[in-house]
This record gives structure tokens, C-alpha cells and sequence, in this order.
């Protein structure tokens, strides 16, 4: 998923370092910033869409994993259901992005965008079949 | 079939009413203990029991009778002379079997300190009713009660490894699972707000894309990269399909 990002961020490492706004070494946090700037540049706003998708599935999985090892783990069956379909969510999405990204084009010969989507609908489809009969 | 009963019934009849009597003569007890200093002796009465015996854990009890026909008077020797030793609380019985000579002279000991194995269990405070039976093909048989006797405490009966299986067993109590315990209120509506957050974030993200962006349709139009906006400048060549 990040392959192919990564060679925009190399090419874009010349820009000019911008001041300091967190608690980071300077060069550190030059370097977030110059990243963020040749993802915000070299993505789709539909590569984005699903990013952000992607996003919210982490810290949904990760709030709901902080409060079973913090709290509880009472309905167990809940978390795994919640969890799972996180974590599965976040996998089929994955897939689609590199399914749909057009820099990976030549490894998806015989895979369409469209194709792409419809297994990620399909998948979506199953996955929260059972994680709807896991929920109790 | 009715004939058969009849003479099977005077048969009976006759045997019961002409079978001789047996009887004992002098019977004779005498308890001494270990160094042969003697501590009771007496003759045995038949119509009326002697004072109940006592045993020490080192005493003998030596036993002496003569089993003679009632009537003559003459010695026999029966087929089977038993002694027994019944205890009435407890309802155990132990049988000892006595060696008669053909005279019909007999003679008993028995030694606390070498018990026989066939003493039932004991108790210290219930006796043990000592009887002596006797059986015969010629004669009827007869049951003399002798005497009560207080033994030694012995190791209670053993327990069938069945036993258990005879009673009621005991009542199985179960121990349950603690019962689950919520969290408080506060924290969880805390970490509820916590799951729900990323809810906002796609939200927000969404928003600020269709604001950076042409309107929300424009995004999954076509394939490729829709034309950014005109203040960010593209560093590197977009793909188009």
C-alpha cells in the first residue's frame, strides 16, 4: 500500500525545512512535514477517500482494544465481533486500494477497478454476516 | 400328590415329638490371667445366667462341658457344636466351632492375648452373649444362652468399599462462575464517547476533502486522479489512464 508512495516522498525531500511545532528533533519533524506534503500532492482525493477510511478503522480497532485490556473484556463476544470487523474492514480496504491505485496497474493486469470493488463489497458483505451473528 | 404330603406331614410330626433331647454337664468356666493366677472360676447354670465375665486384654477363658442325652444320660458327640458370640447392639456374630470327643467331652480357651479371627468386633461398654448350639442327625437340635461376656475393645468392622453405594450420598454443592461485573458508569461512558470518536474523524476527514476538492461526486468519477486544486503544485507526474 505504501510502495509506491514512498518513491513521491524521495523526489520531494529538496523542499526548504519548515519551523518546529512539536516535541520532535527538528530534522524529525522537517521530515514528517515534507512526507505529508508529498502525500497530500501525489494522491488521488479517491486514494484519499479510502485512506481516510482506513483511518477511522484504526482507531476504531484500537479504542475498542484499549477497553478490553484496560477495562474489561466482559462481552467477550462483542469485542471479538467489533474487533474482527475492524480489522477485517481495514484489510479488504487495504486490498482495494492497492487493487484500484493506478501506479500498481502492472501487478493488477486482469483485476478492474471495478472487479476490485465489487470483491470488496462482496467481502464486506460476508464479513459483517458473521460479525453481526458474533455480536450476541 | 395329596397322599405324598400326608405321609411327608406325619413323617415330620413323628420325628419332631420322638427326637431325644441333648443336655450339657457341669459346664465349667474359669477365667485366669497371663502368669495362671486364677481370677473367676464357676460352674455354668443353665436356668440361670452367671454375672456377666470380663476379659482383660491378657486373660484366658477356658471352657469346659460334657454334651450327654437328656434322658440317659450317656455322652454323644454331636455332628456340630458351635459357640457364638453375638453382640446385640451392634447385631455382629462370630461362630466358633468347638471340637467334641466321641464321649462328648469338650473343652474351650481362648486367649486375649492370641484372639481367634472368629470374635466379632467389640465395643467397651456392650457384652458380647456367648450361646452354645448344637446340632445333630439323631437328636434335636439346641441353642444353650451361657453367659454374657465384656471383651477388650477391638478396631470397629471395616467398611465394604461399597458401603457408600447404600446411603444416600452427600448433597453435591456446586460453586458457580463469579457473576460478571459492569464497569462503572463513568468509564464506560467514557470509552463509549472513545469508540465513537473515529466516527467524527471520518467525518471531518471526508468534509475537508470535499471542500479541497471538486463537489463529493466528482471523487469516484472515472479512474486516475481528479485535477487538484490550483495552489498545491503537483511534484511528481500523475498517472492517467
Amino acid at each position: 500500500m505504501a510502495g509506491p508512495k514512498s518513491s513521491s516522498a524521495a523526489a520531494a525531500k529538496s523542499t526548504t525545512p519548515s519551523s518546529t511545532s512539536s516535541s520532535l528533533t527538528p530534522a524529525t519533524s522537517n521530515a514528517v512535514h515534507t512526507l505529508w506534503k508529498a502525500y497530500n500532492e501525489a494522491t488521488s482525493s479517491r486514494l484519499k477517500t479510502i485512506d481516510a477510511f482506513l483511518v477511522f478503522l484504526m482507531l476504531s480497532g484500537i479504542a475498542q482494544f484499549l477497553y478490553c485490556a484496560l477495562v474489561t473484556n466482559f462481552p467477550f463476544n462483542a469485542f471479538l465481533a467489533g474487533f474482527g470487523s475492524c480489522v477485517g474492514q481495514f484489510v479488504l480496504t487495504a486490498s482495494l486500494r492497492s487493487q484500484v491505485n493506478p501506479e500498481n496497474r502492472a501487478e493488477f493486469k486482469e483485476v478492474s477497478p471495478e472487479r476490485a470493488f465489487a470483491d470488496f463489497a462482496l467481502g464486506s458483505i460476508v464479513l459483517h454476516f458473521f460479525v453481526y451473528n458474533f455480536l450476541g | 400328590m395329596s397322599i405324598l404330603s400326608f405321609c411327608l406331614l406325619s413323617l415330620l410330626v413323628v420325628s419332631g415329638t420322638d427326637a431325644a433331647k441333648l443336655s450339657l454337664q457341669s459346664p465349667r468356666f474359669t477365667i485366669s490371667s497371663s502368669n495362671a493366677t486364677q481370677l473367676r472360676a464357676e460352674p455354668i447354670s443353665l436356668a440361670q445366667q452367671p454375672a456377666p465375665l470380663t476379659l482383660g486384654l491378657t486373660d484366658v477363658l477356658k471352657l469346659t462341658f460334657q454334651v450327654i442325652e437328656k434322658d440317659e444320660g450317656k455322652g454323644v458327640q454331636p455332628h456340630q457344636t458351635f459357640l457364638r458370640f453375638y453382640d446385640k447392639v451392634s447385631g455382629e456374630e462370630g461362630i466358633q466351632p468347638i471340637r467334641v470327643t466321641p464321649a462328648g467331652k469338650a473343652k474351650f480357651e481362648l486367649n486375649m492375648a492370641r484372639p481367634p479371627t472368629s470374635l466379632p468386633p467389640t465395643t467397651s461398654s456392650d457384652p458380647l452373649s456367648v450361646s452354645l448350639l448344637l446340632g445333630s442327625f439323631e437328636y434335636s437340635p439346641v441353642q444353650f444362652d451361657m453367659f454374657d461376656i465384656y471383651l477388650p475393645e477391638s478396631q470397629p468392622a471395616p467398611q465394604h468399599p461399597d458401603e457408600a453405594t447404600f446411603h444416600p450420598l452427600p448433597t453435591i454443592v456446586h460453586t458457580f462462575r463469579a457473576e460478571q461485573k459492569l464497569p462503572p458508569r463513568p468509564i464506560s461512558a467514557t470509552f463509549a464517547a472513545l469508540v465513537l470518536a473515529p466516527w467524527a474523524v471520518l467525518l471531518g476527514l471526508t468534509v475537508k476533502l470535499c471542500r479541497d476538492v471538486a463537489p463529493f461526486t466528482t471523487i469516484y468519477k472515472g479512474w486516475g486522479i481528479v485535477r487538484p486544486p490550483k495552489k498545491l503544485i503537483p511534484s511528481t507526474p500523475l498517472a492517467q489512464a
